[in-house]
């Protein structure tokens, strides 16, 4: 169908709206996609698009924007789509999200603008997210971005500490009114967790690049290799380098381990070493990548988030035997829908209420077998949820490579480098919540640095309310 | 039979646009035209440019195309057009100016002798810097000098001009081909006419000015002096008095907020991680230096980098052995060991390392101690304790160094340490050099012969940091280690570098890497560092 055809539409009802059937969108088949890194989702068809575009009721009160953390207008979106107009639609997106094909892959939309479709209270949620891919891979593919006017300089300078999700928001919100933003990643690359987090069957890497490019493009500046706190304080940065405002985004890259014998053997890796092994330093391409994996025939994933379904997917791909070990039970389990239902397709092993207890190692300290106790749920508590409760029950099963994925702390390297930056008992950088301006004068935060490990979207919005403070800061 | 030239020359003449047009139309295709007869063409149609055009728009763009068809004669016409150029009026001057432009370099040692011939005549020239202004080659810069003198002088014209005309070449050449003096010259010599009593000398000072800063032709001093002076014209300063003219506010106005966007220059932030100077030690083992700045003047001693030699690399923590922070230099000792160390080395003087990070780490547990301090380094860990080795020296302590290898062809940074040392004991395991034995009989030693020993680091091999710390352990003396543990990030976040610290697990990378030695896991420590023994094995046989 053409764009212009797709135009010629007739105007549905209500009724006839909610009676159209959710667009599923294609995965390439779990035989097929466990044998490589290429993109599992293959996105919507123009057609599959519309259809499912039609399906979105226009709501007066939408409470998806309201569901949005960076509160992009959805609807409006949808309808763009609806009518065809897809640059529209993704230049619609881009008002309030500048990383709409990231997002549209990765955002938990079914705790976010999905969960609160007016749509999802009888049927399957519009499927907001694959929208917003679909509209920013239109954009991507028809080269539709404009570039936006950036005002004449207001001479004011900020340096963005991390170029992940929150550090390259606020570094685009800034530039966009005007400062010359210069950012500091430590790694030789940006894009923080995009990168060395998220495997490339999610996000492949050009949709990153791009991103970075456009940034580039629009005059943000880039510096690698630079660990702020120890090449250059806050302090530097604020006196002699001249920057009037420093944004914190160095994200949770603290990993939590668990305290059990065994937590240090041979073969145990934070889900954070793991990753980064294979995605940052490349290591599925060792030894033409020079750096290296010890990969095992069988792999054990203690978690169930979304990290635990990236390492679980990423061992199978390196063609390991793959097991999930998870406290809780499925219902429980923190992971995104989606991730959670792709990752059960690819042929792993899930072990619920199991949880750890030891990983026996050999005489050469590499581990051999993991021990877990068999857990059971409390009746919910107060709070509503179901406590994990021992039972005294234990089993061991073989296993060469253990990766623990818990979550993260706070990146300790500038609250312990710059005693200004007050951090909470969970190392957790303290920030006014309306301005995001820490304890330090002139020094905001944004992102995991403020939460200790959430999502690409929050850090984002979070990046927004910080760049609207400090832009209100730098002008006095 | 009159001449096709003469009747093209008399239609040339005509008051009729449509003849002219006509003639123009013949001259396009006139072929194989002799000099005398382009001179004469060339003559008459100059003769259009002083035309008068008012409510004729036509007669606009038959000088136009009396233009094209001068620039089609060639060179030849340069000293025709010169003569003419020199007493021609405003606006013919505008379209004579262009026709010998561009001719490019050929046009600039005649207009040079013009401007020699004609120095005396103001008003030539005025004439002669405005058609200057309409080079785009390089070589017009040999007429700057005469321009900048030009500038200053008191004929507001001419000094107005030569001011124009300065600003149009920043524009239209190479920023590069402006000298640090040549750019000095101009800025001054522009400055210098901010407060011309012609507002018209200013308007052009003004404008030039803002044309070198948006080039990227000024300094950040001259900048903030025009910033300051900027403000002033637009009664922004605390005299609150400006300019009167406007045609100076509206320059002012314009590049003001400009001045604020030269963009912020990341340059100096970029480090060319360059090999300065590479130097043997003993097989396998070099001695680099490495153009870092921004490390050099933030290094501690204790502290490490992380250097990636290559796009394919893994990153690969090493220990500083000195640095230089007024020359911005680091040094390193590499040992060839798996496939990136055997890469790294095989590096030259000149070659950049593609990534460095640093410094990372804690600084060394360093202080002023009564007793005597002994630092132990073995292999080729003894380059890292120099440093430490110079800070306790500096604090005041009594410092033996200890340096330990299996014989005297392995022994390296011997002298070095020597001179941040009261004394250094060598010991080999065959007796080639010093004392035959290991780095722990040395230390008995001076256990004996010292009144006390305070504080002992060991820097080297796992089993010979371990075997210092059981020496030390039964009779208490303080005893630092710095684990070189197995690491990917260098800053806390993989997790790779874990060690157990009294039952803890703490990360080297971050927490460390210097830990007391008597509280290391060292059985741990050994076990892991073999994590990828066959990994490297298969990397090592690619090479």
């Amino acid at each position: 169908m053409s764009e212009k055809s797709a135009k010629k539409y007739t105007e549905l009802s209500n009724k006839e709206r909610m009676a159209l059937s959710f667009q599923e969108m294609s995965l390439i088949a779990p035989e097929e996609r466990i044998q490589n890194f290429e993109e599992v989702p293959i996105g919507y068809s123009l057609e599959e698009a519309i259809a499912e575009a039609k399906r979105c009721i226009q709501c007066k009160k939408p409470d998806c924007v309201d569901g949005c953390p960076v509160g992009i207008n959805i609807p409006a979106f949808i309808k763009l789509i609806e009518n065809g107009e897809m640059a529209e639609a993704a230049k619609k997106i881009r008002e309030k999200n500048f990383l709409p094909a990231a997002c549209g892959r990765v955002c938990h939309q079914d705790k976010q603008c999905q969960a609160v479709c007016v749509v999802g209270k009888k049927k399957e949620p519009v499927g907001i997210g694959n929208l917003e891919r679909y509209a920013a891979d239109y954009e991507r593919q028809h080269n539709t971005l404009e570039l936006p006017e950036i005002p004449p300089s207001t001479g004011k300078r900020i340096a963005i500490v991390g170029a992940g999700p929150a550090g390259l928001t606020c570094a685009y919100e800034l530039r966009i009114r005007g400062h010359e933003v210069v950012v500091f990643e430590a790694f030789h690359r940006a894009g923080g967790v995009l990168v060395y987090g998220i495997p490339r069957f999610r996000l492949p890497m050009e949709i990153i690049d791009e991103d970075i490019e456009f940034l580039e493009k629009i005059g943000v500046k880039f510096v690698y290799n630079m660990i702020i706190g120890k090449i250059l304080s806050l302090d530097d940065l604020l006196e002699q380098e001249g920057f009037d405002a420093v944004f914190v985004a160095s994200g949770a890259g603290l990993p939590k381990m668990l305290d059990i014998p065994g937590v240090n053997a041979n073969g145990v890796y934070s889900a954070n070493e793991y990753l980064t092994r294979v995605y940052l330093m490349q290591a599925d391409k060792f030894p033409e990548y020079s750096t290296p994996l010890y990969q095992g025939k069988k792999v054990a994933v203690i978690g169930a988030g979304n990290t635990a379904m990236d390492v679980l997917r990423t061992a199978k791909r390196l063609g390991a035997d793959t097991t999930c070990y998870y406290r809780r039970s499925r219902e429980e389990a923190p992971a995104r829908t989606e991730e959670l239902e792709h990752a059960e397709q690819e042929f792993l092993n899930w072990r619920w209420l199991a949880n750890p207890v030891e990983f026996i190692v050999d005489e050469n300290n590499f581990v051999t077998q993991i021990k877990c106790e068999k857990m059971e749920l409390s009746d919910p508590d107060t709070s509503g949820r179901r406590k994990p409760l021992p039972t005294g029950e234990f089993f061991t099963e073989d296993v060469d490579t253990v990766v623990l994925s818990l979550g993260c702390d706070v990146n300790p390297m500038i609250p312990a480098t710059d005693k200004g930056v007050k951090i909470n008992k969970w190392g957790i950088i303290i920030v006014d919540e309306e301005t995001c301006q820490t304890t330090k004068r002139g020094v905001f935060a944004g992102g995991d640095a403020i939460t200790g490990g959430a999502t690409v979207i929050l850090a984002m919005g979070q990046a927004k309310t910080a760049a609207k403070a400090i832009d209100q800061y730098v002008r006095g | 039979m009159p001449k096709i030239i003469d009747i093209i020359i008399n239609r040339l003449k005509s008051e009729d646009e449509e003849s002219i047009s006509l003639a123009l139309d013949k001259i396009e295709q006139l072929t194989d035209v002799t000099d005398a007869d382009k001179i004469a063409l060339a003559s008459s149609l100059t003769q259009l440019f002083y035309r008068d055009h008012v409510g004729m728009s036509e007669m606009i763009s038959l000088a136009n195309r009396a233009e094209k068809q001068i620039t089609r004669f060639g060179s030849v016409l340069i000293p025709f057009l010169i003569d003419e150029l020199v007493n021609s009026d405003a606006e013919s001057c505008a379209h004579l100016g262009r026709v010998i432009a561009v001719n490019g370099a050929n046009a600039i040692t005649p207009l040079l002798d013009a401007w020699n011939k004609k120095r005396a005549d103001q008003y030539a020239l005025i004439n002669l810097t405005q058609a200057l202004a309409y080079f785009r080659i390089p070589e017009v810069l040999q007429t700057l000098p005469e321009m900048l003198i030009a500038a200053g002088s008191d004929n507001f014209q001419l000094s107005s001009n030569a001011i124009n005309a300065i600003g149009k070449l920043v524009v239209r050449i190479d920023p590069n081909l402006f000298d640090e003096a040549l750019r000095q010259q101009m800025f001054d010599a522009s400055f210098s006419h901010l407060s011309d009593s012609h507002s018209l000398v200013r308007m052009q000072a003004a404008r030039t000015l803002g044309k070198l800063m948006e080039k990227g032709l000024l300094t950040n001093a001259q900048q903030e002096k025009l910033r300051a002076a900027y403000s002033a014209i637009l009664g922004k300063d605390e005299n609150n008095d400006w300019d009167d003219a406007y045609i100076v506010r509206h320059e002012a106005k314009r590049y003001l907020p400009l001045l604020k966007t030269t963009p912020t220059s990341v340059a100096h932030y970029q480090q060319s991680f360059r090999i300065i100077s590479k130097r043997e030690l003993c097989a396998k083992t070099f001695h680099y230096i490495i153009e870092a700045p921004l490390i050099a003047r933030k290094l501690q001693a204790g502290q490490f980098i992380i250097i990636r030699p290559h796009e394919f690399s893994e990153r690969i923590p090493l220990s500083i052995c000195g640095w230089d922070s007024e020359k911005g230099e680091i040094e390193v000792v590499i040992m060839s060991a798996g496939k990136t160390t055997v890469q790294m080395n095989e590096m030259n003087e000149g070659d950049c390392f593609k990534d460095i990070v640093g410094p990372l780490g804690e600084r060394s547990h360093v202080r002023r101690y009564r007793g005597t301090c002994v630092v132990i380094g073995g292999g080729f860990g003894t380059g890292a304790i120099i440093p430490t080795a110079r800070d306790l020296k500096a604090l005041g302590s009594r410092v033996i160094g200890v340096v330990g290898a299996r014989s005297k062809e392995l022994l390296i940074m011997v002298d070095e340490l020597e001179a941040v040392c009261d004394e250094v004991i060598v010991t080999t395991n065959d007796g080639s050099a010093g004392i035959q034995g290991f780095v722990t009989n040395a230390l008995e030693q001076i256990i004996k012969d010292e009144q006390r020993v305070s504080h002992v680091l060991a820097i080297g091999p796992v089993p010979m940091m371990q075997a210092v710390c059981e020496l030390t352990r039964p009779i208490g003396i303080e005893t630092m280690v710095s684990l070189n543990a197995l690491m990917v990030d260098g800053t806390g976040m993989c997790g790779a570098c874990r060690v157990s610290i009294d039952g803890e697990t703490k990360f080297a990378c971050f927490h460390g890497p210097d830990f007391d030695g008597h509280k290391v896991d060292f059985d741990q420590l050994t076990k892991r560092q073999k994590m990828f023994v066959a990994e490297e094995k298969q990397a090592l046989e690619t090479l």
